[in-house]
């Protein structure tokens, strides 16, 4: 995996991303275990054995879950880390790339039935070619020569069907 | 020898020749695009065939799961993005290396070693299939428990850094695995009311976000990094690393035989073995997840070793062990044609012809896999400020496809984020994959045998199956707690 | 930034407005106006589908172009409630339902569908019995002696899935019968039969395609056909109904049925449209040599009686459902 490795001593002193790590999935694990659970998944009345219950490997998962998590939280406290979760890189980062990375995302996810795949895929594209400062016209010709391209190939030549849109009719 | 002709004048048609070779290279080509996948290509495909000659149609399909299988793995290795949940484990190793300039050198690996392994697995099926069938049949619910946590076992060793963040990534795959209609009761487990979930979070959703979209979101939060460049994606394999991978390879097809042979397991499982027995008995184990050939090799061995070997069950037993082979199956009764033991009495011809043709496709794997990694290899060079656009409208249609649902484009982009915060901590996606595809089985086996038991649990230990597994199991993680015992001793000092 | 979030609002709430209006403009002058859609509620390669796409490869001779669209989900409900919902193109479309139709009424709660009211019935397409077997080197040998055995004790039974026709018939048989069968659910029949080959289940009433090479090649006893007519692909082996009379089965019938159902709305013309080029094709040699190879015989029930007979599978699944105590 990609962590990046920084000077021991630059993270001294700085939280320790394991113990929040830790502390977050010791939450989550008793969220699940005793809110979810007991909330969403249906104990039949009558169950022979205890493990033939739906809530028999769930359970067995999320405690161990819950066991491994607080083992993480215990060595974030005792170790000093060994990797920096790279928090302030967002701040390095033009803050219009991401918005328009997750304004891309929020394209396909909300209205690619609305608007169809081809206008979807042109305006996602292009979104994230300027949140990257491409800056040749060329290149956005390729935002939208691909989109229809490959929704053509997708639709006739594979006959996998795509959604057309619902403005557009 | 009247039959050799026979087989000979069934097989020598042009029609074989053309369906094997459009076959596997509409399979490479599907199975290169994001989100489509080897099983997608062949259900698809299906209808064409109605028409054709009984071994032409199954022929065309066997081509497409095959050059699916490969295509797949083609952009796991240069974008991340597995065509199917075994061409997982071939990223582990084979991104790195692309992305260290060497693009070539991994795709070429895994397609040797996916041709090695189909041979093999081919002759097997050929030679065997009787044989193999037998061991299959042995194989009822305990067995198959004992087989799964053995399979489970090999989460340590592909957990990365941390054994613990390995287990808590399997455990959290677990439980999203558990979403969706119990398979017992039939009551609803985790679905929020949902009818989205009732089905279970699809795999290629969650194989594309896990993988795939993790790398699209650090790319636009983090600073640009040097693109790495050089000459058509780096050099070729050279011969001495062939030599070094050879026996990893071998071991690899083996293993995927007998989990192909035995069906419902699935490539998944024989990927991630054949990969986590390599990395134990490699000399560069420390290199495995950061680039090493040896780790491609594997995963695509044990992988296409499933691929002849699931045959076997089909052919010889009529029981189809993946969603592919079934499909296969309904090609065969469309065709009028019954696979099982029958087949081989009424149409041994026509079951020969198509041996032959399984072992030509093979063959012309080899070559159109060759001529695929010359124009694929080209998109490692391709800036990512461009590809990544192009690469997430991919994933994103072939997300929509799997169900024509908008839900699974939200739920993939969910798995990239969950792939992310994983990166961002130190967690390893792949053991989360494992724990999702295996959860389910590891479950069902538990239960299955225990309806079956009436209550006596000596069934667990009914035979020399389950008792070998059991050895297995207990010896991998006897050998888990040694080698981290050892590591422990090597690290202090260090520290 | 901010005119972004603005355009994009403007853009949602358009979408949005649009995305309710009714739009039904194609004019039923000459059905079919359009290409027609057929929607398979389940995934590509099931059988559900390969007959789909056959039929829909007959149909494009009759009604010009034809498509099919999975749309896969919680049993069959997702693709029929998409069906159910109208609006555009709903005059167009019609949707292959199985078994799964009648049975995901019965066990899914919160159905935003009524499983007949809601639709106009065209006619059944295939009918596929379901046979009950067991291992060979199992002792019992006919249906009364089963019965008897698992009177006696706790006999297991395996189906492909919670839900599924195989599994509903078995728990339809307890009721009956009146005995306590435990089932063993797989994940589609390829996982079922090796546990039934191998002799780890007592008994199944699986699909006839599913068991007939098995059946044929001594690996498994068919004890009897789940229909009320013998099979022609075993004409030896009796109806459930026939030898289980004694034993409160005289009413037992169940079987995999593939017909075709379109929106409540489709106006009579398009309906009879379809039933004709339906009688055309099924009188086809290319459909009537398709049926053998799946081990189907032809849908009977027409027009007005497939209406019926979906109403009364509704009403037997859902009591069996509950007798099972299957809902959620």
């Amino acid at each position: 995996m990609k962590t990046k490795e920084v000077n021991r001593s630059e993270c001294h002193g700085r939280i320790k991303p394991d113990l929040i790590l830790g502390m977050c999935l010791v939450v989550l694990a008793s969220i699940f275990i005793f809110y979810l659970v007991p909330q969403y998944i249906t104990e039949p009345q009558m169950v022979k054995n205890p493990m033939l219950s739906p809530r028999f490997l769930p359970l067995v998962t999320g405690w161990v879950v819950l066991l491994l998590s607080v083992i993480v939280l215990l060595e974030g406290i005792r170790r000093p880390p060994k990797q920096n979760s790279v928090e302030n890189v967002h701040a390095k980062v033009p803050r219009l790339r991401w918005v328009l990375m997750l304004a891309a995302g929020l394209v396909y996810s909300l209205l690619l039935e609305e608007l169809g795949a081809i206008a979807s895929g042109v305006i996602a594209t292009a979104m994230l070619f300027i949140a990257h400062g491409l800056r040749q016209v060329r290149i956005y010709l390729l935002a939208l020569v691909f989109p229809v391209v490959v929704s053509l190939l997708f639709v006739h030549v594979l006959n996998v069907p795509l959604p057309v849109g619902m403005i557009w009719e | 020898m009247e039959n050799f002709s026979e087989v000979l004048s069934i097989f020598l048609s042009v029609d074989n020749f053309v369906a094997i070779a459009v076959g596997v290279l509409v399979g490479v080509v599907v199975g290169a695009i994001p989100g489509l996948t080897a099983t997608m290509a062949v259900a698809l495909a299906l209808p064409f065939t109605f028409s054709m000659e009984p071994v032409t149609a199954i022929l065309l399909l066997i081509g497409i799961y095959k050059g699916g299988m490969y295509g797949g793995s083609i952009t796991a290795i240069l974008i991340r993005t597995p065509g199917s949940p075994a061409s997982a484990c071939t990223l582990l190793d084979g991104y790195p290396l692309a992305q260290q300039g060497h693009a070539k050198k991994a795709l070429k690996t895994a397609l040797y070693s996916s041709c090695v392994a189909d041979v093999i697995s081919n002759i097997s099926l050929i030679f065997f299939a009787g044989y193999l069938a037998k061991i299959a049949l042995n194989f009822g619910p305990p067995e198959y428990f004992w087989l799964i946590c053995f399979s489970l076992t090999i989460i340590i060793s592909v957990s990365g850094d941390s054994v613990v963040k390995g287990l808590i990534a399997a455990g959290l795959g677990i439980i999203v695995s558990t979403i969706g209609l119990d398979a017992v009761y039939g009551s609803q487990r985790l679905t929020f009311d949902s009818y989205n979930l009732m089905d279970r979070v699809s795999f290629v959703p969650l194989l594309i976000g896990l993988f795939a979209i993790p790398e699209i979101i650090e790319f636009y939060t983090s600073k640009v990094g040097p693109q790495i460049r050089s000459a058509v994606s780096g050099a070729s394999l050279t011969l001495a690393e062939c030599k070094r991978c050879l026996k990893s390879v071998i071991r690899g097809s083996l293993i995927g035989v007998i989990i192909g042979a035995i069906p419902g397991t699935g490539a998944t499982a024989a990927a991630f073995i054949s990969y986590s027995e390599a990395k134990r008995k490699s000399p560069n184990k420390h290199n495995f997840g950061k680039g090493e050939i040896e780790g491609v090799a594997a995963a695509e061995a044990g992988n296409n070793g499933v691929a002849g070997a699931t045959l076997i069950p089909l052919l010889s037993l009529g029981i189809p062990g993946d969603v592919i082979t079934a499909i296969i199956l309904g090609a065969f009764m469309i065709h009028g044609l019954t696979p099982g033991p029958v087949l081989f009495q009424e149409n041994l011809s026509l079951v020969y012809a198509l041996f032959c043709g399984i072992l030509l496709s093979s063959v012309v794997l080899l070559l159109v896999g060759n001529a695929a990694i010359r124009y694929f290899s080209l998109i490692a060079d391709i800036p990512k400020a461009i590809l990544l656009p192009i690469v997430l409208m991919f994933c994103v249609y072939g997300a929509y496809a799997v169900n024509n649902s908008t839900f699974d484009i939200g739920l993939m982009l969910l798995f990239g984020l969950l792939g992310f915060v994983f990166n961002r901590t130190g967690i390893v996606a792949a053991p989360f994959l494992i724990g999702f595809i295996l959860g389910p089985m590891f479950e069902d086996n538990l239960r299955r045998t225990l309806l079956i038991s009436k209550g006596d649990p000596s069934v667990f230990f009914r035979g020399p199956i389950a008792w070998f597994f059991i050895a297995l199991t207990v010896a991998s993680l006897l050998f888990a707690v040694h080698r981290y015992w050892k590591n422990r001793l090597v690290d202090v000092p260090a520290q | 930034m901010k005119r972004l979030m603005v355009k994009l609002a403007g853009a949602v709430t358009f979408a949005a407005a649009t995305a309710v209006l009714p739009v039904s403009l194609a004019a039923a002058a000459e059905w079919p106006s359009d290409t027609v859609k057929l929607i398979v509620p389940y995934s590509p390669g099931g059988t559900t589908d390969i007959i789909s796409r056959k039929v829909a490869d007959l149909l494009k001779d009759e009604l010009g172009n034809v498509i099919v669209e999975n749309r896969p989900g919680a049993g069959s409900t997702v693709g029929t409630g998409q069906l159910a919902r109208g609006g555009r193109g709903a005059d167009h479309s019609i949707l292959m339902a199985s078994p799964g139709h009648a049975i995901g009424a019965a066990i899914y709660s919160g159905l935003r569908y009524a499983p007949v009211n809601d639709f106009r019935f065209i006619r059944n397409v295939i009918t596929i019995p379901n046979v009950m077997v067991v291992p060979a080197d199992s002792p019992y040998n006919s249906v009364a002696e089963f019965i008897d055995g698992a009177r006696g004790g706790e006999l297991t039974f395996s189906s492909p899935g919670v839900g599924s026709s195989v599994h509903m018939s078995a728990e339809l048989f307890k009721n009956l019968t009146d005995t306590n069968m435990v089932h063993v659910p797989f994940r589609g029949s390829g996982e079922a039969l090796p546990a039934l080959l191998g002799g780890d289940v007592d008994v199944a009433f699986e699909n006839m395609p599913t068991v007939l090479p098995h059946i044929k090649s001594g690996k498994l006893k068919a004890l009897a056909v789940t229909t009320t007519k013998r099979s022609p692909f075993l004409p030896d082996v009796p109806t459930v109904a026939e030898v289980g009379i004694d034993y409160g089965l005289g009413g037992y019938k169940t079987s995999a049925w593939f017909g075709l159902i379109a929106h409540k709305s489709m106006p009579d013309e398009a309906v009879s449209k379809l039933r004709d080029a339906m009688t055309k094709i099924m009188g086809r040699e290319s459909f009537t040599s398709f049926l053998p190879q799946i081990g189907a015989e032809p849908g009977e029930e027409d027009g007005e009686v497939f209406r019926d007979f979906v109403a009364e599978e509704v009403t037997k699944w859902a009591e069996v459902a509950q007798h099972a105590n299957i809902k959620n």
